[in-house]
């Protein structure tokens, strides 16, 4: 299936760097508009309470201020990303009656200007009635603890579940059996770009919205419910974004205010968060308990699994549904589990909703797999290595009734990081203080589900071929700074056989491209909107390839390629013609119509969870200072399956930057709380990796072709968010002998369980 | 009180009255226009607000509008030198792939122009170490290091630049 | 997030900057970099009526030194200008260390040592080692000039011995002692961008093998960087061994009153101060041998 590719598989530079490099690249908050306003909004002190008033009459007449709204303003519907299931949708945009975390929204200002605004937030009176809250999964689900929604008595708002084969039985059949509780801990994605939203209403009261979102057609399609519009009415555009990593796929309560404050004034209304409310009040990756039992054989072969996972939610469900759902997925990737049994609850509790983030419930799960595979490798005597190559799931494997797995360079990627770590060698040699580690991962290459229950295709693309040689796509594939608008056209060059340059792209503006595309998550862009492309591409070609055939009358049997600006026969490329001659002449067969062509993909018959695959290993080396408890990671070196590498130098980006993150959530990073309260709302002390902590990194791409992706390619960019802390996390095991089961890795975490051992 | 501040930006002279509390960070943004210069945090702790004030790299979030009086000011949209579209830091910024959202981008590109400017052929170390204060959530800064050594051979291959033009 | 509304003055000299302050009484507050200052009033946790920013006085800025006379480091020297000045750079490795080593460069190419000092946060990271090194600071008020040993400075968080209407001029180093050392040891999670979670700075005067004089000054482990006292007499005179060295960082630990936050536990803070005293002493013990 290998193929010989141009411009796929080569290092072309990002299209948009220039733009970024000058400083030229506008996001959402580089813009105005005349007249326009400036929105803030006031957020909840309490963690639980009831709202008995709330007074804006003195707000309301600050000179300056031109709206003030609360609850009682909108239309009071609530949204929420699973529409498929209404009974999952518990956000109002504005609270109502009750708030439910520190942060959480209770009315908005806009004002003349950002001074006026923040004026007027400090004028509005709000008494409050004070409940009891809670602030963790084991006290909100306890009988009788205080209910935060009052649909949902329990707290428990989502229990899934996976079950194949006979666990109970599959135990009482292993030789060896292990159980541990893991409890990780909520990290911010830490998007550089605060969330920004800058609405206007056009004469026929319509809105166009410029957000900083990762997609586009849920916020039009959730802000048109919530305002009681319809879909196209609302026009989202997404300008140049400031990162998103799961934290940017919701609609959310500013882009509803700032759409409805420009309809009640007439005039445009931005609203920009500041940092401060990022940290105190943004989504988060879930805090998890995972409790894990494992049963294995005498010589390692894995029997059963049963994996029990406690969401601490937050405050509304959000992406929460899908986290509970692919926490369990992924409790059984990896590794061949004959019977495998999960149970999933999302819980809610009095804090800022965590949600989707970088990974989706991986990078929990996996550390809870990876970690206890590797006290089982160590108590069963075999090497982590020989365990993991014993187990590892490979192409073809079913997971019944979920997904059966396409591509898959598991085993060539544990022995690839295994080799070029020096792996063999380095577990026995080194001295102490220093440790060597493994952690792997799988991932999906966007989700089959279709939760948000959109009667579009998953991804769409239209192009537009001119007679000039250059072709226009459009599409709403959101790039969020991964570049998939620069992937998108280099599929498109290489199926058209054009140029970089020949290829124009309108991306993200729900008015002008192609309906729809569920938006850049689940590392869904590459494989669907990639497809949609193609599948587009390939219309255009029937039409050129029609056309040149009957100019050079060619034996229907003569195939045709597009290749270096050409449309010509594949054995004769004489037989022939220019690109844009081409496309001249299928516009004259039809009387001057432009040719233009839509393609779509919609994952069909790929089982319940994700079309493909992805699959990598990753070995850390650490240092650790005996007397400080401080660890220095030395060497990372990876080796991963991402079918084939469309652009290798943003393949070894997502890398580097899944590093940075991932070592952030092993060491580092962590949202300090107190009764609900985030103490450290500031990059001083939320401590994201700097330049001087990253190590150096070595990568190896496994070379495998995706039958369901374009081109080969499956995803790159989530899947490596998760094996970073379970390899320095083993790293650190085998350093110290500290075997951390409860996330973060910290200095006083390793001298703690150093003196216990003396 | 309204307070007038005369000073340059990438050349042009501004002459304007401004509230003492408004940052430069805001009076660029806003009242100039040159939005290239983010706000990723408002406290100097992620380097993305960052400009050169009379050749030295400052936090434009922490530094008062006001107290720029007289002052000369380099922004991202004054890099390349005139007539070009890109300075070398932020062309090799392009080819390395060390951008991918942009929004540290500016204030990086500041920080290896100030590096550069005291140390022409910087280690892998003391580029990193002259990134302190740069947050970037997207790279993993790898590429970022890469490009600032690209560029320092370059820049050196070439005739030395002036720090300010 | 978004900075009160206040008055602002750049007096161009420091006679200017007393009498507005004065003037303006408690009102008003001094701006040297700005880069504690900016902050505080972000987070709305201080909201000045005005600010007196010193950058135009002449006489405030730069750093002198004599071999005789010692350091003097004007009020609106900047961090980056102390981090790599050369005599101090030589002569005040501990004091260069610190500037080094604070927040970040762009902080530093902002903020002061005076700002640092005057700001007064525990984990201030000047204060150890200048502390250690006898330092002054110069304060100018209308009735005219003090100076007042650093030691004697702090009085809680945010809070200093400068009276109403004083402002700080500059920081006097002497000139180190033969045969003596300063060491300034940190530690804190990250590499960059970060406040100090433990910092200790430490001077030692030796006589040959003996221990003639230590000073030992405790950073982000009590209300205000502290002296070790107990820690620096089991030190006098005594002959330098490593155990000497071991019990004297003890003891130091002992001394400590650290407290929990989010950035480490007091448990964490008190074992660190012992780990990084016997460092900071061993590197001091090293740079005075060498002399």
């Amino acid at each position: 299936m290998m193929k010989q590719f141009n411009i796929v598989g080569k290092d072309i530079p990002r299209t948009d760097a220039p733009t970024k490099a000058r400083g030229a690249a506008l996001y959402t908050d580089d813009m105005k508009l005349p007249g326009m306003l400036h929105g803030r909004l006031l957020r909840s002190p309490l963690p639980h309470a009831l709202i008995k008033n709330i007074d804006t009459s003195r707000a309301a007449s600050l000179p300056g201020v031109k709206c003030v709204i609360t609850a009682e303003d909108t239309p009071k519907i609530k949204y929420g990303n699973w529409r498929l299931f209404p009974d999952t949708q518990d956000e109002y945009p504005l609270a109502v009656d009750k708030v439910r975390f520190i942060g959480d929204e209770l009315a908005a200002v806009a004002a003349v200007d950002k001074d006026t605004a923040e004026e007027a937030l400090e004028l509005i009176k709000v008494e409050y009635e004070e409940l009891p809250g809670v602030f963790d999964v084991d006290s909100a689900s306890r009988p009788g603890a205080p209910i935060i929604h009052y649909y949902c008595p329990n707290n428990i708002s989502v229990n899934r579940k996976i079950k194949y084969g006979d666990v109970d039985k599959g135990f009482s059949e292993s030789d060896y059996v292990r159980e541990d509780t893991f409890t990780v801990h909520a990290v911010s994605h830490a998007y550089l770009e605060p969330c920004s939203a800058l609405a206007q209403v056009d004469l026929d009261g319509r809105i166009t919205l410029w957000t900083s979102t990762q997609v586009p057609y849920i916020v039009q399609c959730l802000l048109a419910s919530t305002l009681g519009m319809r879909e196209n009415d609302i026009r989202v555009i997404k300008p140049f974004i400031g990162g998103g990593f799961g934290g940017k796929m919701e609609l959310r309560t500013w882009e509803v205010c700032a759409a409805l404050m420009a309809k009640k004034t007439g005039r445009p209304v931005k609203f920009t968060l500041s940092r401060e409310e990022e940290f105190l009040a943004g989504r988060r990756r879930h805090p998890m308990k995972i409790h894990s039992k494992v049963g294995f054989k005498k010589d390692g072969t894995l029997v059963a699994k049963d994996l029990k996972i406690q969401l601490d939610g937050g405050a509304y469900n959000a992406m929460g549904p899908t986290a509970t759902f692919l926490c369990g997925n992924f409790g059984a990737m990896l590794y061949r589990y004959p019977n495998y049994r999960f149970h999933g609850e999302h819980i809610y509790t009095n804090k800022p909703p965590a949600s989707a983030m970088r990974g989706f419930g991986a990078p929990q799960s996996l550390y809870a797999t990876e970690i206890q595979m590797n006290i089982a490798a160590e108590e069963l005597g075999i090497d982590p290595v020989d365990l993991r190559l014993k187990n590892a799931q490979v192409s073809g494997d079913k997971i019944p009734d979920v997904a059966t797995i396409s591509s898959c360079g598991f085993v060539d990627s544990i022995k690839a990081v295994a080799d070029m770590s020096g792996w063999k060698e380095k577990r026995k040699s080194l001295k102490p203080g220093q440790g060597i580690g493994i952690g792997c991962y799988s991932f999906i290459s966007g989700g089959v589900f279709n939760w948000f229950n959109t009667q579009y295709p998953f991804s769409a693309a239209e192009i537009r071929a001119f007679s000039d040689g250059t072709v226009h796509l459009l599409t709403m594939a959101s790039d969020i700074g991964q570049g998939s608008d620069t992937v998108l056209k280099q599929i498109l060059a290489e199926e058209l056989g054009l140029a970089m340059e020949d290829i124009r792209i309108t991306s993200a503006d729900t008015s002008m491209t192609p309906q729809a595309d569920l938006g850049s998550w689940g590392s869904r862009v590459t494989l669907m909107a990639g497809n949609a492309v193609l599948d587009a591409a390939r219309k255009i070609k029937e039409h050129l390839f029609g056309a040149v055939s009957a100019r050079f009358n060619l034996n229907v049997i003569h195939e045709l390629e597009c290749k270096n600006g050409r449309v010509q026969s594949k054995v004769k490329a004489d037989y022939g013609t220019s690109f844009g001659e081409a496309v001249a002449m299928v516009q004259k067969a039809n009387r001057g119509e432009p040719l233009v062509a839509r393609g779509s993909y919609t994952p069909r018959d790929k089982g319940l969870v994700t079309p493909a695959f992805g699959f990598g290993a990753q070995v850390a080396e650490v240092e650790v200072d005996k007397e400080t408890g401080l660890v220095n990671v030395k060497q990372m070196w990876t080796a991963h399956d991402c079918g084939t590498v469309i652009n290798p130098r943003s393949v070894e980006g997502q890398l580097a930057g899944s590093i940075q993150m991932g070592l952030g959530y092993a060491l580092s990073e962590q949202l300090v709380m107190e009764g609900g309260n985030t103490l450290n709302t500031n990059f001083a002390d939320y401590k994201m990796p700097m330049a001087t902590d990253m190590p150096p990194s070595k990568v190896v791409h496994v070379d495998t072709y995706e039958p369901e992706g374009p081109m080969g390619a499956k995803e790159a960019g989530e899947g490596l968010a998760s094996p970073t802390a379970p390899a320095i996390s083993d790293a650190v095991y085998h350093a110290t002998g500290y075997r951390c089961k409860d996330l973060p890795i910290t200095p006083e975490k390793i001298l703690q369980a150093l003196e216990k051992e003396e | 009180m309204k307070h007038h501040i005369n000073f340059t930006v990438n050349g042009d002279k501004y002459s304007l009255a401004v509230d003492p509390w408004r940052t430069l960070n805001e009076v660029l943004r806003e009242d100039l226009n040159l939005t290239g210069t983010k706000l990723g945090c408002g406290t100097g702790d992620c380097g993305a607000c960052t400009v050169m004030v009379d050749g030295r790299t400052v936090s434009s979030c922490l530094t008062l509008a006001v107290s720029v009086d007289g002052k000369t000011i380099r922004t991202v949209e004054g890099m390349a030198p005139s007539g070009e579209e890109l300075h070398p830091i932020q062309e090799a910024f392009v080819q390395t792939g060390a951008i991918q959202c942009g929004f540290c981008t500016a204030g990086m590109e500041m920080a290896a122009l100030h590096l550069l400017s005291h140390n022409a052929s910087p280690t892998q170390a003391e580029i990193r170490a002259g990134l302190s204060g740069h947050l970037c959530r997207c790279t993993g800064y790898n590429q970022i290091v890469d490009a600032i050594s690209v560029a320092a051979e370059k820049m050196s291959e070439s005739r030395p630049e002036k720090e300010e033009r | 997030m978004r900075l009160p509304k206040f008055e602002y003055f750049a007096p161009k000299s420091l006679e200017a900057a007393l009498s507005l302050l004065s003037e303006q009484k408690e009102g008003a507050h001094v701006l040297a970099g700005g880069t504690d200052i900016i902050v505080k009033m972000n987070h709305g946790r201080l909201k000045p009526k005005a600010l007196i920013a010193l950058e135009a006085i002449m006489g405030l800025k730069g750093i002198r030194f004599h071999a005789q006379g010692g350091l003097t480091i004007g009020a609106t020297a900047r961090l980056a200008e102390v981090a790599f000045h050369s005599d101090i750079v030589t002569h005040y490795p501990a004091v260069a260390h610190a500037a080094q080593v604070m927040a970040n460069v762009g902080v530093r190419n902002m903020g002061t040592v005076a700002g640092n000092l005057c700001n007064a946060a525990p984990s201030a990271d000047t204060a150890p080692p200048l502390i250690a090194m006898n330092a002054e600071v110069t304060l100018a008020s209308l009735k005219g000039e003090r100076r007042l040993p650093l030691d004697q400075f702090f009085e809680g968080p945010g809070l200093t011995a400068m009276e109403p209407g004083e402002i700080m001029t500059s920081i006097s180093v002497p000139f180190p002692p033969s045969q003596s050392g300063g060491s300034y040891k940190r530690i804190s999670a990250r590499c960059g961008v970060d406040i100090a979670a433990v910092g200790v700075g430490v001077m030692v005067i030796l006589d040959g093998k003996t221990c003639r004089e230590a000073r030992i000054v405790l950073g982000a482990v009590a209300p205000v960087p502290m002296r070790a006292a107990k820690a620096e007499s089991l030190m006098q005179g005594q002959e330098w061994t490593q155990k000497l060295i071991h019990e004297v960082a003890d003891q130091a630990a002992q001394e400590a009153k650290p407290i929990s936050d989010v950035r480490a536990s007091a448990e964490y803070r008190r074992k660190m101060v012992a780990v990084l005293t016997r460092r900071a002493l061993e590197e001091a013990h090293e740079r005075a041998s060498k002399q």
